[in-house]
C-alpha cells in the first residue's frame, strides 16, 4: 500500500512557476531524497507538503485521505529545518516534552517518551543542556527527536546537513539511517548534494527548475539518466568527485 | 485551534490597526486642519513670533553642536580606550536623562541664577539667564541622548578595515579620513538632526531660564495653555514638525544603507596611557557636571536656608508634602505605570506582527509604529487636544496614558522588532507542524525568549512618562497633573525647595526603575551563561 501520494501540483509566484506539475508516490518507511539545485522549486514542495503553503493545483493523499488542505497539525508529518529552530530558552528534554504536551493523547506520558526519544537518537546524556551548549550535530538530533516524538507518518528533512562540517555530516548521515531503522518512519530529505542523496536514499527525486526530471532508485539513475539535465547534474557531477578522489587511490584503500 | 488562534491575532492586529489611526493620524490630520485655517502672514507678522522663531533656531544649532562635540568626545572615551570604571562613568553620564527638562532650568537657577551659589562665589553681576543660560540647560538635556546614539556607532564599527590598513602600513591620519569619518559622516549627520529636534521641540529649560529670551515652544505653550489659541498653536505644531520630519527620514536613510546582516569585527582597542589619562580627565569632569544638578536638589531640599544656612532640615519636604506633591506624585506613577504596562504590550505585538506575520497590513503598522519618531510631544500634545477637546476622553488619566504610549512607542517598538528578528524565522512553522498554536508560542517561547528586551522596554516607557513635561502640559487638569509640571508651578510661587525635592524624587525613582531593570536582565544574562 502507497503511503504519500502527490497528484499534478503546481504553484505560481505572481508570473513565476516554482512548481509545475509534480507527481510522485512514496511507501511506508522509504528514505526518500528531493535533489536539485537552490531555487529549483525543492523548499516550495516541501512547504506545500507540511501545509504552510496551498498549491493551485493539485492533491495530496496520505494512506488515501485527502490532506491538500488540511490544516499543518492534522498531516501527520513532521519537519526539520536546516537551522534546526530549537526552542532556545527550553532545555532538550523541555524540547521534546513542550510539543507533547498539547496533545491529548500524549500529554500524560509527555516525560515518558520524550525521554526515550532522545534515547534513540543517543542524546540521553545531554537532556539537561540547552541548545546554545549542543554541538551542530547534537543540535539537529535534538530537533529530529523533537519532531519524531509526536510520531508523524512522514518526516521532512529540508537540508539538515547544510550546516554542519564534513566530518559531522558523515558521521550524521549514518545516525539518520539508524534511526530512521528503528523508528521505521518514512522520511522525505531535501538536499542539493548529491553525495548526500546517494548515500542515504531508497529513491531519488532529480529536480529541476519547476519539474521533476526523473525519480528512480540511485543506482538507476546512474545507469540510465532520463536527460541531458540528470546526467549533467547527477553522474558527471558526481564523476568528477570521483576522478578527483581516484588520484588517492592507492592511499585511501 | 490553530485557525482560531489565527483569528485572534488577526483581530488583535486590526485592533491595533485601529489604535493607530485613532491616536495618530486623526489627531494629526485635525491640526493640519487648523493649521490650514490659520493666517500664517498675520501670525509672522507679529515681531514676537519672528524673533521666538529666530531664538530657536540660533539656541538649539548652538546646544546641539556643543552636545554632540561633548557626547563625540566621551563616547569616544568610553568606546576607544582601556580606562577602568566604564560602567560607573556610563551609568552617571546618564544621570540627567532621568530629570525633565525643567529640572535642567532648575539647576540652572539655584547654581547660576541671580542669587545662584556659583554666580556669588565668581562675584558675577547676574545670573546666567537668555540664550547662554537656555544654552546650557539644552546641552545638559540632550547629552546623554546623543552619547548613547554615539556610543552605540562608535561600538559597531567594523574594524576589518583597520587591519586592513595597518598590513597595508597606511599613516593614522589617513585611517582617519578614508575610514572612521566615512563611516561617521550618516550617522553623526543622523544625531546632529536628532539633537537638534529634541532641543528645538522642548520648552522646559527656556521656560526656567530664558526670561525675556523667548524661544517658539514657549510662546506655544503660552498661547495655547494661557490663550486657549488652537490655530495659532497650530502653526506653530506645524514648524516644529518640520524638523522632526527631517530627522525622521535622514534615519531611515540612514538605516536603509546599514545591511542588518552584515557580520562585522568588534573593534580592538590598543591600550594608551596618554589616551587613557586624557579620558579620566574629560569623563571626571562630565561626569561631575552630570551630578551637579542632582546634588544642587538635594542641598537645596535639606538644607535649611540656602546658601546661609545649610544645616539638616526636613521642613521643606513636609511643606511640599503638605502642597499635594504626593498627589500629584501618585498621578505620574500611576500614569507612568500604565504606561509602561500597555505601551509594552502593544509594542510586544506590534513587534511581532510586523517582524514574524510579514504582509500588507505589517508595513502599515510598521509604519505608524516607527512615525511616532517625527511627531514631538508638544505638537503631539496640541494635536490631541484638538481632537479629543469634546470627547469623554479629555481630561481624564487615560489620554494621558494614550498620549505617552504613543510618544514614546518608537524606540521600544523597535527594540522588540529587532530582538523578534533575530530569532529563528522557522519557528511558527515547526510549531504548526507540531500543533503549536502562534498564541500559544507567544507565550510559551516569544515572551520568554524576548523577556530581556520587554524589561527594557517597561522601563523605557515609564521612565520617559516619570519625567515628560511635553504633551502632558496640554492635556493634565488639576487632578490628573503629573509632578514633572508642578516643578515650574513651584518656583513661580517661590518655592524653589519644592521644585529642588520634585527633581530629585523623579530622579530616585527613575533610578530605580533603572537600577531593577538592569538587574533584573543581569539576572537573565548570568542564567544564560550558566
Amino acid at each position: 500500500m502507497e503511503s504519500l501520494s502527490v497528484h499534478n501540483i503546481s504553484k505560481k509566484y505572481k508570473r513565476h512557476t516554482a512548481l509545475k506539475d509534480i507527481s510522485f508516490t512514496m511507501a511506508p518507511g522509504e528514505f526518500l531524497s528531493i535533489l536539485g539545485p537552490s531555487g529549483c522549486g525543492k523548499t516550495t514542495l516541501l512547504r506545500i507538503l507540511i501545509g504552510l503553503l496551498a498549491p493551485d493545483e493539485g492533491r495530496i493523499l496520505l494512506n488515501g485521505q485527502d490532506i491538500t488542505h488540511a490544516p499543518c497539525d492534522q498531516r501527520s508529518m513532521g519537519i526539520v529545518f536546516q537551522n534546526y529552530a530549537l526552542f532556545e530558552h527550553m532545555t532538550v528534554l523541555k524540547n521534546v516534552e513542550y510539543a507533547l504536551r498539547f496533545h491529548k493523547e500524549s500529554k500524560a506520558h509527555a516525560r515518558e517518551t520524550a525521554l526515550h526519544m532522545l534515547e534513540q537518537v543517543g542524546l540521553s546524556a545531554h537532556i539537561g543542556k540547552y541548545p546554545r551548549e549542543l554541538s551542530g550535530g547534537q543540535q539537529q538530533r535534538a530537533a529530529i527527536a523533537r519532531t519524531l516524538a509526536l510520531s508523524p507518518s512522514i518526516l521532512l528533512l529540508d537540508e539538515p546537513m547544510s550546516a554542519l562540517d564534513a566530518a559531522n555530516r558523515l558521521s550524521l548521515q549514518e545516525e539518520l539511517k539508524r534511526i530512521q531503522h528503528k523508528s521505521g518512519t518514512a522520511m522525505i530529505y531535501i538536499t542539493h548534494d548529491q553525495e548526500e542523496a546517494f548515500a542515504l536514499s531508497d529513491r531519488i527525486i532529480v529536480m529541476g527548475s519547476s519539474v521533476i526530471h526523473q525519480i528512480d532508485t540511485p543506482q538507476n539513475i546512474l545507469k540510465d539518466p532520463a536527460d541531458a539535465y540528470v546526467r549533467e547534474f547527477v553522474y558527471d557531477n558526481l564523476n568528477k568527485k570521483l576522478s578527483m578522489l581516484a588520484k588517492f587511490e592507492d592511499i585511501l584503500i | 485551534m490553530l485557525k482560531q488562534e489565527r483569528r485572534t491575532l488577526d483581530a488583535i492586529r486590526t485592533l491595533t490597526g485601529c489604535f493607530f489611526v485613532a491616536a495618530v493620524i486623526l489627531p494629526l490630520l485635525r491640526l493640519l486642519i487648523h493649521f490650514h485655517q490659520a493666517d500664517i502672514a498675520a501670525i509672522f507678522s507679529k515681531p514676537m513670533v519672528a524673533q521666538s522663531l529666530a531664538h530657536s533656531v540660533a539656541v538649539s544649532l548652538c546646544a546641539t553642536i556643543i552636545s554632540v562635540l561633548l557626547a563625540l568626545t566621551a563616547a569616544w572615551c568610553m568606546a576607544r580606550t582601556t580606562i577602568c570604571g566604564k560602567h560607573i562613568f556610563h551609568g552617571v553620564l546618564l544621570f540627567p536623562m532621568l530629570i525633565p527638562s525643567l529640572s535642567h532650568g532648575m539647576s540652572l537657577i539655584i547654581l547660576w541664577g541671580s542669587n545662584g551659589v556659583l554666580t556669588r562665589f565668581l562675584g558675577a553681576s547676574e545670573g546666567i539667564y537668555g540664550f547662554w543660560g537656555i544654552v546650557a540647560g539644552s546641552v545638559m538635556y540632550s547629552f546623554p541622548v546623543a552619547y548613547l546614539m554615539l556610543l552605540d556607532i562608535l561600538r559597531y564599527e567594523d574594524f576589518t578595515p583597520y587591519e586592513e590598513a595597518a598590513v597595508l602600513g597606511i599613516p593614522r591620519w589617513r585611517k582617519f579620513t578614508a575610514i572612521s569619518f566615512p563611516y561617521l559622516r550618516k550617522p553623526l549627520l543622523n544625531v546632529l538632526f536628532a539633537t537638534f529636534t529634541m532641543i528645538v521641540t522642548d520648552y522646559g529649560v527656556a521656560l526656567m531660564v530664558g526670561g525675556t529670551f523667548k524661544t517658539l515652544p514657549v510662546i506655544m505653550y503660552e498661547e495655547v495653555i494661557g490663550r486657549q489659541d488652537f490655530v495659532q498653536g497650530s502653526v506653530f505644531g506645524v514648524i516644529l514638525l518640520i524638523p522632526a520630519v527631517i530627522a525622521f527620514f535622514s534615519d531611515l536613510l540612514c538605516k536603509s544603507n546599514a545591511s542588518e546582516t552584515f557580520l562585522s569585527k568588534p573593534f580592538v582597542v590598543q591600550k594608551s596611557p596618554k589616551a587613557n589619562a586624557a579620558s579620566y580627565v574629560f569623563l571626571t569632569l562630565t561626569a561631575v557636571c552630570a551630578l551637579i544638578p542632582i546634588l544642587s536638589f538635594a542641598i537645596l531640599t535639606f538644607a535649611n536656608r540656602y546658601p546661609r544656612d545649610m544645616s539638616f532640615t526636613m521642613r521643606h519636604i513636609t511643606a511640599s508634602i503638605q502642597k499635594d506633591v504626593m498627589g500629584y506624585l501618585g498621578n505620574s506613577v500611576i500614569m507612568a505605570l500604565c504606561t509602561a504596562l500597555i505601551g509594552t504590550i502593544t509594542a510586544f505585538f506590534c513587534g511581532y506582527f510586523t517582524a514574524r506575520m510579514p504582509g500588507r497590513s505589517c508595513r502599515f503598522l510598521h509604519l505608524m509604529s516607527t512615525l511616532s519618531l517625527a511627531v514631538p510631544g508638544i505638537v503631539l500634545g496640541l494635536s490631541y487636544v484638538m481632537f479629543f477637546k469634546s470627547t469623554w476622553l479629555y481630561g481624564t488619566m487615560a489620554i494621558l496614558v494614550l498620549v505617552n504610549i504613543v510618544h514614546f512607542f518608537s524606540p521600544p517598538y523597535l527594540m522588540i522588532y529587532h530582538s523578534m528578528g533575530k530569532i529563528n524565522p522557522n519557528l511558527e512553522a515547526v510549531g504548526a507542524s507540531l500543533g503549536i498554536g502562534r498564541l500559544r508560542m507567544l507565550r510559551g517561547i516569544f515572551v520568554p525568549q524576548t523577556a530581556l528586551t520587554l524589561f527594557e522596554m517597561f522601563s523605557y516607557f515609564f521612565v520617559n512618562s516619570m519625567m515628560t513635561i511635553s504633551a502632558v502640559a496640554f492635556l493634565s487638569n488639576a487632578a490628573t497633573k503629573p509632578v514633572a509640571l508642578m516643578i515650574n508651578q513651584f518656583e513661580a510661587q517661590m518655592m524653589l525647595e519644592a521644585s529642588a525635592f520634585i527633581s530629585l524624587l523623579i530622579w530616585g525613582i527613575n533610578l530605580a526603575m533603572k537600577a531593577l531593570a538592569s538587574c533584573l536582565a543581569h539576572k537573565i544574562k548570568v542564567k544564560e551563561r550558566q
